[in-house]
């Protein structure tokens, strides 16, 4: 065969190939680049194939890994040379060696034009290949109707045609306008009655192009789509170069199947039913053949319509025919087919409901976790994943464990993850899912990250049953020979804590634990001492009566590490030395660690978050949160160790209080960037300075936690934290789609819902959510209204109510699709358990065109719903007052940093509460007596009364007594006027003026934000 | 799309590298580089198929399939067919094929700007151009046959010719 050699390129290239080693080549490539720089300066004697040696040379030179910043300007010249190699050689090197935003490429956009417009068929094929390879936004702007000329054209030849449908296809992709949807949708469909299927096949991939984005207004291709599609399955009018191996266009067949998914359903019943004929026969004529590229080629047609099937949502019988077929093809010897069965299936999984059909494949998937292509054995992680639910968990989650041993490392991590993730959702007891983490942690400890062990130990804390359990799995492990230092992390921790607990069993004296702990010390990284030394005093702590030895061994360590160069053992050694020195005061300050509180795992959101964003992925999501986390549910809401202590409330309270009065400059922060981020109170975790802190940090990453959950019930939730709820209040999930701005101010409009009970929660260009609410006694129903704004369908509507432990709420079903300017009204039901002032959450989200609208929204579903005004005379009240003497059922603290008010407005504020003012019932003027009833089902209706003693020469602070028959009550209804009357909850009051938005990471991460922390509050309480 | 092209040889050598969207000539080299990697580590009668996410963002895949001495690698993303680029790739080894008649690395290597314009024929803009390799075939053919009336002067090379 002829080629178009030039002798100077070819000996170019085999002096490359000559070269011994890099160095060398370098040295040719850079003599080469010099004499071509050279002959390019002076272009006078150059003929136009040296020039086009010279530019093939640049190609070759920059195929090989060689920046080649000079010589462009002879490439793009090239294009307007007369002869075609010339011109060829031009264009072929421009579009490989400039990016569309070149300037050059400006400078040949007349030139490019001329030959589309021109009448040689050779230059238009050069100059559409390079405008489809590269053109950018100048080029859809001046060459688009030309190029939609060429497509349509009837005395243009097949080859140029199909180019220019595909040069279509970029330009559109650069810019939408170019094509005017009402022009060219009868043009498109036009083109699919073409016979030739090289032109055929282009324009069929311009019109997958064109539905993705604009279904609508390509309808009539529809119907043309599944004629195509019939006529490839009866072979009618396909010339044999079409057909490959045997089998017609298994490309175009593909393409067109593709097409017809970006429509929504199929509604004509004709239509539907050939393309289900079509669909059957494929699916029943398809076998494994032993031609490999039969086989590939009929498998790439019956893929695509496994997945349109799917797209149809056909009856169930057909699905489980698919199903079935899957499941044969996971088995079968060829590699590739069995990689694409796992994927469909997984696929499967997630848009539709065969789950129990797909369960029947288990052993064989489970068999495909062992398969030599880490390809397949990927997928079928994946699908395990996919499948696993509380019916088959132990069943996966232990051979993943067991393949654990044997995988590769590449997929170690991975498969941890996972394992912790379902171990977690789907654990049928508590003990189970800690022996599996324990297990994760002895057998990949390198590979379990530490979000796992942290969220270990939060399941351990919050579970009282649990602990004695696990302080004796944590004991055992300790015995093993060589455990990895996670493994001491967690078991020092548990038993630091718990161990106590198992104070009577052989070799669980403080002094053995202590010993045993105390053994790994010297193998452990810098980061574990400080935990090892929290255990130390922890164990001291326990050791009743004292054992002076024992003492006096971890004295001495702790000691030993006051001069340490680690400032945080450092520190904690000095403090536990300081500490212990004191007694009794070391048993409130090193007493147990209170209740983390309860949020969504942070591996689970991490798994979402990897998760990218396709349609069916987010049906991955939407089944994670359906799917109730057993392990959640078993989780225990009452306060750990009793009702609050007092004495523990003061110093916890500071940091809240500084944290509330700095948190609208933090809302301010979220507005003023405009786009809907959240900020994140954390401190990033490097620059943390202390350990505890970052033992409990990522797993406060959900919500920022207002106070230590003992003295602060109503973060339980872990959602919202009442302060910085408005940052919170809008939390899309995939932030880069959610443009879509809220109309008016979110916090404003719930906070106004608080106070009334109808009104609107949210509105945004495409839809308006209001609220109606009757409230009786401890129940609710309110009524959402959702409207559509619009003249166009919303569309994947889902509504998820998030609610806390104490609210039982019940959403009647919300359409997935709201029609065009109407409005749907979903009761929901609420029952009020107890007191609390969690928030319940609406997760709420929807599609409009391209956009996918998730917000996070606060219901006002708050205490002082389910609060009645009472009101009670002289003589009611004193008995009832003196009776509720003191803590816990009656509480009094100085509030200070109270925004300033007249008394006046202060009534006015509390009968807006429903806290009915009973004048007359003080004698001093400057004090304020109230009462209300609160309704829950726990409670029944309990009477409260409040008193608050203001000061008129300081209006910032004041005393406040709440009592009540029910010391949890007493507790909340304090915190929830206290917020009334700190924070400001009507944005409308004009802040202060604001110091100009900073960028989040120039945040200081100081006190204010460390405080939000539990884990880091207590820490600094240590 | 197909994000791109690469043909390299088993050391790793790229001889034919087409991107689709643009990339800097490091950048290229680095994912020729990790794609190499990754081709190397795998065995015989695997799955063409890997995920290359790392490298290329969320589900990007690649297809390869060694022939001799030589990878070829297409690289797209979830809206094309994993088997049907297999397919087209399959059409674009048997295009080379019957152009340079039992097609060999240096073939390729020394008419780098010939498989160029073939690959061109094949896919344009990322999208499937053509899949019925005798209508490349005829294209190219018109193409060399612009090319030499243009070019009387070129010197034949014997050696590398007709390979």
């Amino acid at each position: 065969m002829a080629l178009s050699g030039m002798r100077g390129l070819s000996v170019f290239i085999s002096d490359i190939r000559n070269c011994q080693n890099k160095e060398q080549e370098r040295l040719r490539v850079d003599k080469e680049l010099g004499k071509i720089r050279t002959r390019f300066k002076n272009e006078k004697g150059l003929t136009p194939y040296e020039k086009k040696k010279y530019v093939w040379k640049m190609l070759y030179i920059y195929m090989l890994g060689y920046d080649v910043d000079f010589g462009h300007m002879e490439a793009v010249s090239l294009i307007s040379a007369p002869k075609y190699p010339e011109k060829q050689v031009g264009y072929i090197v421009t579009s490989s060696l400039l990016n569309e935003n070149h300037d050059f490429l400006r400078l040949a956009i007349n030139t490019v034009r001329n030959d589309i417009i021109g009448r040689n068929e050779t230059f238009q094929c050069l100059a559409l290949t390079l405008v489809g390879n590269i053109g950018g936004r100048e080029f859809a702007e001046s060459l688009a109707p030309d190029v939609q000329k060429l497509l349509i054209s009837s005395s243009c030849r097949p080859l140029v045609r199909k180019k220019a449908a595909l040069c279509l296809l970029r330009l559109y992709r650069k810019n939408p306008d170019v094509v005017n949807v009402d022009g060219w949708s009868d043009r498109m469909a036009q083109l699919l009655d073409e016979r030739d299927l090289g032109v055929l096949t282009s324009s069929m991939s311009l019109l997958v192009a064109l539905v993705s984005n604009n279904h609508e207004a390509y309808w009539s291709c529809l119907p043309k789509c599944v004629k195509i599609l019939e006529r490839l399955a009866r072979n009618q009018d396909v010339p044999q170069e079409y057909t490959y191996y045997g089998i017609p266009s298994p490309w175009l067949q593909v393409k067109t199947m593709r097409a017809l998914q970006y429509f929504p359903t199929i509604e004509d019943p004709n239509t539907r039913r050939s393309l289900f004929e079509v669909l059957q026969r494929i699916l029943m004529g398809t076998d494994v053949v032993k031609n490999v590229n039969k086989n590939n080629a009929s498998h790439a047609v019956l893929f695509e319509a496994l997945a349109l099937v799917m797209h149809l949502d056909a009856e169930k019988e057909m699905m489980s025919q698919c199903v079935a077929l899957l499941g044969k093809f996971i088995a079968v010897r060829e590699p590739n087919i069995r990689y694409l069965g796992l994927e469909n299936m997984t696929r499967m999984l997630m848009v539709t409901d065969v789950q129990d059909i797909i369960k029947r494949h288990q052993a064989q998937i489970i068999t495909s976790l062992k398969d030599p292509d880490i390809s397949i054995r990927r997928r079928a992680l994946d699908l395990l994943y996919g499948m696993c639910d509380v019916s088959n968990a132990k069943d996966i989650v232990e051979e993943l464990l067991q393949y654990l041993s044997s995988a590769d490392f590449a997929m170690r991590e991975e498969l941890s993850l996972k394992a912790a993730i379902l171990a977690e959702k789907f654990a049928p007891d508590l003990s189970w899912y800690v022996d599996v983490i324990l297990q994760l942690i002895d057998k990949a400890g390198d590979f379990v990250s530490d979000d796992i062990w942290f969220r270990v130990v939060q399941f351990v804390t919050n579970n009282e049953d649990l602990q004695p359990y696990a302080a004796l799995k944590a004991r055992e492990y300790l015995d093993k020979p060589a455990i990895h230092e996670t493994m001491v992390k967690v078991s020092a921790y548990i038993l630091g804590e718990y161990s106590h607990l198992l104070a009577r069993r052989p070799g669980c004296s403080p002094k053995e634990i202590f010993n045993v702990i105390h053994e790994k010390l010297p193998t452990v990284s810098t980061s574990t001492i400080p935990i090892l030394l929290s255990t130390y005093a922890k164990i001291l702590m326990h050791t009743q009566p004292p054992d002076q030895e024992l003492q006096k061994q971890i004295w001495a360590i702790f000691s030993k590490y006051e001069s340490c160069i680690d400032a945080e053992i450092q520190q904690r050694a000095v403090e536990y030395q300081a500490l212990s020195m004191k007694g009794a005061a070391l048993m409130d300050v090193l007493a147990e660690m209170p209740k983390f509180p309860e949020r969504q795992s942070s591996l689970l959101r991490k798994a979402e978050d990897a998760e990218a964003d396709t349609a069916e992925q987010s049906a991955i999501k939407l089944r994670a949160q359906q799917q109730t986390s057993s392990a959640l549910v078993l989780t225990d809401q009452r306060p750990a160790n009793g009702s609050p202590s007092v004495s523990q409330l003061g110093p916890v309270k500071v940091p809240n209080m500084s944290n509330v009065n700095q948190s609208p400059a933090e809302q301010e922060l979220t507005h003023a960037n405009g786009a809907l981020t959240v900020v994140d109170p954390q401190p990033p975790s490097t620059s943390s300075p202390d350990l505890l802190g970052d033992l409990l940090g990522p797993l406060a990453i959900e919500g920022p936690a207002g106070t230590a959950p003992q003295s602060d019930p109503r973060v339980a939730s872990g959602l919202e934290g009442g302060a910085n709820g408005e940052a919170l209040a809008i939390a899309p999930i995939e932030e880069q789609n959610n443009t879509v701005q809220p109309i008016g101010d979110i916090a404003e409009r719930f906070h106004a819902l608080c106070l009334k009970d109808s009104g609107v929660l949210y509105e945004d260009p495409y839809i308006q959510i209001g609220i109606k609410a009757d409230w009786r006694a401890h129940h609710g129903r309110v009524v959402l209204f959702l409207g559509n704004k619009n003249t166009a369908p919303l569309i994947s509507v889902q509504a998820l109510i998030l609610p806390p432990a104490h609210l039982k709420m019940e959403l009647s079903l919300v359409p997935e699709t709201i029609p065009p300017r109407a409005q749907v009204q979903c009761p929901l039901e609420v029952i009020n358990l107890q007191p609390s002032r969690d928030l319940a959450v609406l997760d709420f989200s929807y599609k409009f065109g391209t956009h996918v609208v998730n917000v996070k929204l606060r219901l006002p579903a708050v205490l002082n719903k389910f609060l009645q005004p009472i009101s009670v005379s002289a003589e009611e009240f004193f008995p009832q007052w003196r009776s509720l003497s003191g803590p816990p059922l009656k509480l009094q603290e100085v509030v200070r940093g109270v925004r300033p008010m007249p008394l006046a407005e202060m009534a006015n504020l509390f009968n807006s509460l429903q806290l009915m003012v009973c004048p007359g019932l003080d004698p001093n003027t400057n004090n304020l007596v109230a009462s209300t009833t609160f309704y829950s089902e726990r409670t029944r209706a309990m009477l409260c009364l409040i008193r608050i003693e203001t000061d008129p020469a300081d209006r910032t602070q004041l005393r406040m007594t709440i009592a009540s028959g029910d010391p949890t009550l007493t507790f909340e209804l304090k915190e929830f006027i206290k917020e009334h009357l700190i924070s400001i909850p009507i944005p409308s009051r004009a802040p202060a003026p604001m110091p100009a938005p900073m960028p989040p990471q120039a945040r200081p991460t100081s006190p204010p934000t460390a405080s939000l922390d539990p884990g880091a509050l207590l820490a600094g309480l240590l | 799309m197909i994000r791109g092209v690469i043909i390299m040889n088993d050391q790793g050598k790229p001889r034919l590298v087409k991107f689709y969207e643009f990339q800097p000539v490091e950048k290229q080299q680095e994912l020729i580089r990790s794609i190499y990697k990754i081709l190397c580590s795998r065995a015989d009668n695997v799955s063409n198929f890997v995920k290359v996410d790392s490298l290329f963002g969320p589900d990007v895949r690649l297809v390869y399939k060694t022939f001799a001495t030589l990878y070829f690698v297409f690289i797209f993303d979830n809206s094309e067919n994993e088997l049907a680029m297999l397919d087209l790739m399959q059409v674009f080894v048997e295009t080379l094929d019957k152009c340079f008649s039992n097609v060999c690395e240096l073939d390729i290597v020394f008419n780098f700007n010939k498989v160029h314009t073939i690959l061109d024929e094949i896919i344009l803009g990322g999208q499937v151009l053509e899949t019925s390799s005798s209508e490349v075939m005829k294209a190219v053919d018109e193409i060399s046959k612009l090319e030499r009336s243009g070019n009387s002067i070129i010197p034949s090379i014997p050696g590398w010719q007709g390979r």
